[in-house]
């Protein structure tokens, strides 16, 4: 079957199976920062922003995505210039192996667009849904308030 | 994964058209709403999914003073609602903060968790405790219980809506759920719901879910609790009730007997909160 | 030698070599290429803990359309092999065929397909069938090598197993000075026995390799491997290629932790390569990679001490029983390491003990994993310590600062016991382990708080205690090389075989380099791991990359320094050691200088026209431990029994610190692994031998609101054999956990955990058994 919708801000068509996830769907038109880690929804790092907010792209079917939103970790910086978070992410030493590190990203560019103060508390809620083996998760948590410093400093 | 089996997803308009749909063929259509389940698992039988995306099902309103929960709305627009924040003493929100992650809460929709209503499902546990009914739809409206979403031969009703009595609106609730980590399913959940008039409790719910059975009423420790000042003393004898009356059994996370003991400090802990004076842990 | 006060580069916390294109999803990882032409290959696991393979009927398997080949143990090499990525001749046992006769466990390889899509290779899969033979199993370390057990390996082809007929993988003995007699002259002897369960490492990326051929028909693998030069080698062999028709390329990826020290997928997608010439793809599914790749040796093990009244060790003894499961790969180093990583650290006892054998079961394959039964050997030890303090009423610190190990000292442990065989005799050089202890108690309020039961609610608190060492490398067995080129604009391209498992070794052995050729870290290019490329290195295990590599690349870097210095001695007529490398220049003593790109140019197209550039190579004399003392604050949940960490401190000494935020990267992640490990991570089984939670909606693993953040203190050191002053600090961090929450949990209610993890549920049923 066809659908449309929009990734990166560019309205694309695709031609898939009925049962594919956006995860896959995604992945095979070339958008491969979004990873795959187990496909049950317990990992997070197929993360990808839907009408901008954040879901597993592993449980979404990729028809459900007709008519929508799609951001993948490839729509953040389409200039060059990083994205707040990003930087903030490779400033703290927040990444290892980065796996996870599209999916990280993504969660709290969404948790940072609806809350731009964010709490440690509520960071660690906002990336509950992201796993990361490599870190502790400490500096995730720190680059994301670096992040939330830095956008409300540039919004001033 | 993909669902391989899926040939065709249908898109109707109405909920007519969705329940005629549905019902030309039982065995190899269903409805998809978040769709996580059908992700999970599509039994090898199903190649069509009907798209409830289009039909007038969500959302989250006020209607003579009933809480609807459209059923496909999800768990995180109810957490960002004010009439959920204040229903049944902030209790359903108390739970819904519990279900698996940010990400899954974003997709997950009422609808689709009461379909499949997993034994530990948090919401389903809340939901019972608030006396939770459904808006259905069979070729004409009806309400059904919860249990109503499912099981009803050839095709169970297509759930429109959740829907919370005006009568609990102002109730006192509280929500427990023992995990092995945060994002982990209950290894047994509890909510308890009462009404206090005066000192006395008028009316209570107590439910625990994950034992790992579904979640269900625990009729006596109600009993324990209907009529009497909800003090140490009551709450003690409903948790002690509970622990003896709880279907606790053995599985891979925990052993009967812990359960047990789990349901009784569960039930405990949700009455301290509805009453109010949340001991504080940590 | 650069000195220590004038780095400018190293004890930078540069951004990651690799950050960028890793914070912006680029295709990175073995799958993010074009997969469109490629063969899907899919496993058949064994549904039976221990079968014989009766027949396997291909046949309708090959009908389906889209299947391209079936492989099983009747077309395919027959080489007994391990498939432990270790250095050659490998410890590990050669108990393993791509395909046997035989399956061992749950999951073990019976057959394997290659077809044109997912979902026909999951068809052929369906249609294959096989007749087995049930045998009797193998379930429990106990059962392996009881009269008349079932035997694994029966087979007449396996070569260096211990006691194939009892089961007994590997057998360590060794034993210093009269232990016995150590005993009889302590006046307090404690005993106690620690028990580890099965665990898996979840790296977020599983096991994955796609094979291809080149144009000239050589093989090349493209794979999630910590160690592409065994890969290559070990293919080779299973294969029977020589090894040049190979190429391993280790592109990006998504986490190790030992699991990726494994030749798993390799061999199988080389020989559908070869045999349809066509790109091959394998990517093991959640589900595969907890049943059927490798996972922590459970462990048994029982530690005595023996000390006399000022509280100093007079007697050393530990005896440990490893389940290796159903292969022998790491089963012996893996026990020798449980031993050898542990009790050096207490080396004023003059008699020590260690013993213990690996035993197969009919269950899922031990491997390398992160601590490498340093894990395991900590839990035992530093509980009886914790319970010699207490028995000798001495601050758990006080008890460890007569005993650990220092500056200055060596054990008879080093040379005693190796890499599952004899060690190297080595005097340890740096040790600021006295003061990890002085400031990590200082950070968490240790004398004030300990022993105090604070409560809160339902919830009673207290904190623990424990030290560690590890080591940097093997000795006198690992090997790193490094390449160094300079290029006409005055930078550098740096070659190494060393693995970046996500640690960020690529960026930090850039550092050393930039170090020592005076420039900042971005005029050195890194390239590593791909074996037509760069040179050899075992690769990324035994916390061997900083030290073993960083002493090659600092070695070659050296040897470039001094040609530069040479070339623009010539260009200035200055004596070579007249003249420094700074800020990207050769600087004369009387404030001449010249560029680098200056002589770059000239000694592409000038005069003396050469390729400015060296290769080192560094073997190791010793292994250079690092030290930790960690000290946890855990919350005791009275009337549920849970436990929750508080804080967690983890004052580390890993010499100079080469790049400080990643050091501290790997402490705070190795740590949060291991309170995973204590607290929540079990592989569970059937009665059949079948993992029972299989994925990670099971099998749980820390997420950011299960832990508090790490606190790493970086203690000052500086260990003079090492690249800059550098030790390795991979793995010491995941040891912590363990003992550390224990006696943290014993502080807060009195009750003493020896098996692991601490489930609310152990721990509540343990109140109550004392309050009965």
């Amino acid at each position: 079957m066809k659908v449309r919708f929009r990734v990166n801000g560019a309205a694309r068509g695709f031609d898939i199976e009925p049962g594919d996830t956006l995860l896959e769907v995604l992945r095979g038109a070339g958008y491969v920062g979004v990873k795959k880690g187990c496909g049950t929804g317990d990992c997070g790092a197929c993360t990808v922003l839907l009408d901008g907010k954040a879901v597993n792209s592993c449980l979404v079917l990729a028809a459900k995505a007709e008519g929508r939103d799609v951001t993948t970790i490839e729509g953040l910086a389409p200039s060059g210039t990083l994205h707040p978070v990003q930087e903030a992410f490779l400033d703290v030493g927040a990444v290892q192996c980065g796996y996870c590190t599209p999916g990280m990203v993504l969660s709290s560019v969404a948790l940072l667009a609806e809350n731009p103060a964010p709490s440690e508390a509520e960071i660690r809620e906002a990336l509950s849904g992201n796993l990361c083996r490599c870190t502790g998760y400490a500096k995730q948590v720190e680059a994301v308030q670096r992040a939330a410093d830095l956008m409300r400093g540039a919004s001033k | 994964m993909a669902i391989h089996q899926i040939r065709e997803i249908l898109r109707p308009a109405t909920v007519e058209e969705a329940w005629t749909l549905r019902v030309a063929a039982p065995e190899s259509r269903r409805f998809l709403a978040g769709g996580i389940e059908l992700v999970l698992y599509t039994p090898p039988a199903v190649t069509d999914l009907i798209d409830l995306s289009r039909l007038p099902m969500g959302g989250i309103r006020e209607e003579k003073g009933d809480l609807i929960l459209g059923a496909t709305s999800t768990f995180s627009e109810a957490l960002s609602s004010p009439l959920v924040a204040r229903y049944g003493g902030g209790v359903l929100a108390a739970a819904l903060r519990r279900v698996a992650s940010p990400l899954q809460r974003n997709v997950a929709t009422f609808g689709g968790s009461v379909v499949r209503g997993h034994p530990w499902s948090d919401v389903t546990c809340v939901l019972m405790g608030l006396d939770a009914t459904l808006d259905a739809y069979d070729g004409a409206a009806l309400t059904v219980d919860l249990d109503g979403a499912r099981g009803r031969s050839p095709v169970p009703p297509l759930v429109t809506a959740i829907r919370l009595p005006a009568a609990l609106r102002d109730v006192r609730g509280g929500f427990e759920k023992f995990s092995a980590t945060a994002f982990d399913v209950a290894t047994l959940n509890c909510a308890c719901v009462v009404d206090i008039v005066g000192r006395i409790c008028r009316e209570a719910h107590v439910v625990v879910g994950g034992t790992p059975a579904a979640p269900r009423r625990l009729v006596e420790a109600e009993n324990a609790l209907r009529g009497r000042a909800l003090d140490d003393e009551a709450i003690a004898a409903a948790a002690g009730v509970a622990a003896r009356e709880v279907d606790a059994r053995d599985d891979r996370r925990a052993t009967a007997w812990y359960r047990r003991e789990l349901a009784s400090i569960g039930v405990r802990r949700c009455l301290v909160a509805a009453r109010g004076e949340g001991d504080e842990v940590e | 030698m650069t000195a220590r006060d004038s780095f400018t580069v190293v004890g930078q916390s540069a951004r990651k070599t690799d950050g960028r294109g890793l914070v912006t999803g680029r295709p990175l990882f073995v799958a993010d290429v074009d997969l469109r032409e490629a063969l899907v290959v899919k496993i058949l696991g064994s549904p039976h803990a221990h079968a014989r393979i009766v027949d396997i009927d291909t046949r309708a398997a090959e009908r389906i359309p889209g299947v391209i080949c079936v492989l099983t143990h009747k077309n395919t090499p027959a080489v007994r092999h391990t498939t432990a990525g270790q250095g050659y001749p490998e410890p590990s046992p050669y108990d393993t065929r791509m395909f046997d006769t035989k399956v061992r466990f749950v999951g073990d390889r019976v057959a394997a397909v290659a077809a044109e899509s997912e979902a026909a290779a999951d068809a052929a899969l369906r249609a294959l069938l096989v007749e087995y033979e049930v045998l009797p199993s193998v379930l429990s370390m106990d059962d392996a090598r009881r009269e008349g057990a079932p035997v694994l390996h029966d087979e007449d082809d396996a070569t260096g197993i211990y006691e194939a007929a009892r089961n007994v993988v590997a057998d360590v003995d060794i034993d210093v000075g009269q232990v016995e007699e150590g005993f009889r002259r302590s006046g307090l002897v404690v005993e106690t026995t620690c028990e580890t369960q099965y665990a898996q490492h979840t790296p977020l990326e599983t096991h994955v390799v796609l094979a291809q051929l080149d144009a000239e028909d050589r093989l090349v693998l493209r794979t999630s491997t910590q160690v592409p030069f065994h890969v290559r080698r070990i293919v080779a062999q299973t294969l029977g290629l020589p090894v040049h028709r190979l190429r391993v390329v280790k592109p990006r990826i998504g986490g190790g932790f030992g699991a990726k020290q494994e030749v798993l997928l390799e061999d199988l997608a080389g020989w559908v390569a070869l045999q349809t010439r066509r790109p091959a793809f394998v990517c093991l599914s959640r589900s595969e990679e907890f049943t059927s790749s490798r996972t922590r040796h459970p462990m048994r093990v029982r530690v005595k001490l023996g000390l006399d009244a000022a509280g100093v060790l007079k007697a050393v003894e530990m005896e440990a029983l490893s389940n290796t499961g159903a292969y022998g790969a790491h089963g012996l180093t893996v026990l020798a390491n449980t031993g050898s990583k542990t009790l050096p650290l207490y080396n004023k006892a003059p008699n020590a003990r260690f013993s213990g054998q690996a035993v197969y079961t009919n269950l899922p394959v031990g491997g390398a994993y992160r601590g490498y039964g340093a894990t395991q050997g900590y839990f035992a030890l530093e509980t009886a310590m914790d319970e010699a303090a207490e028995r000798l009423a001495l601050d758990p610190i006080e008890l460890r600062r007569r005993n650990h190990l220092r500056a200055g000292e060596g054990s008879p442990i080093f040379r005693k016991l190796g890499e599952g065989r004899e060690g190297v005799e080595q005097i340890v050089k740096s040790c600021a382990l006295e003061a990890c202890m002085e400031l990590g108690a200082q950070r968490i309020g240790w004398h004030k708080r300990r022993g105090k039961r604070e409560r809160h609610g339902t919830w009673v608190h207290g904190l623990g205690m424990s030290i560690m060492m590890q080591g940097s490398g093997i000795p006198e067995i690992d090997m790193g090389a490094a390449t160094i080129k300079m290029n006409e604009d005055g930078s550098f391209n740096l070659l190494v075989g060393a693995t970046d498992l996500g640690t960020g070794s690529d960026t930090i052995l850039g550092q050393v380099a930039a170090e020592v050729l005076g420039v900042p870290p971005d005029r050195v290019v890194v390239t590593s791991s791909d074996t037509d490329v760069t040179p050899f290195d075992v690769g990324a295990y035994a916390s061997s990359t900083t030290y073993v590599s960083g002493m090659a690349v600092q070695r070659a870097a050296e040897e470039v320094r001094s040609q530069i210095l040479v070339a623009a001695g010539s260009l200035l007529a200055v004596p070579p050691s007249m003249l420094a490398l700074r800020g990207g220049h050769v600087v004369a003593q009387d404030g001449r200088s010249v560029e680098l790109a200056r002589i770059g140019t000239r000694a592409f197209y000038e005069a003396q026209q050469n390729q400015i550039g060296a290769t080192a190579s560094f073997v190791p004399t010793e292994s250079p431990p690092p030290f930790l003392a960690n000290f946890a604050e855990v919350a005791v949940d009275t009337e549920t029994g849970a436990v929750r960490v508080i804080r967690y401190v983890a004052a580390v000494d890993c010499g100079v610190p080469i790049n400080p935020k990643l050091a501290e990267g790997q402490v705070e992640g190795a740590v949060v692994n291991g309170i995973g490990y204590a607290l929540t991570e079990e592989m569970q089984f059937s009665t059949q031998g079948r993992v029972r939670n299989p994925s990670l909606f099971q099998y749980k693993i820390p997420g950011a609101l299960d832990v508090p953040p790490v606190e790493v203190i970086l203690v000052d050191s500086y260990e003079p054999s090492g690249p800059m002053g550098a030790k390795s600090v991979g793995e010491i961090g995941i040891n912590g956990p363990l003992p550390t929450l224990a006696n943290a949990i014993y502080d807060a209610i009195g009750i003493r955990f020896r098996e692991s993890p601490f489930t609310p549920e152990r721990v509540l049923r343990a109140l109550r058994a004392r309050d009965v």
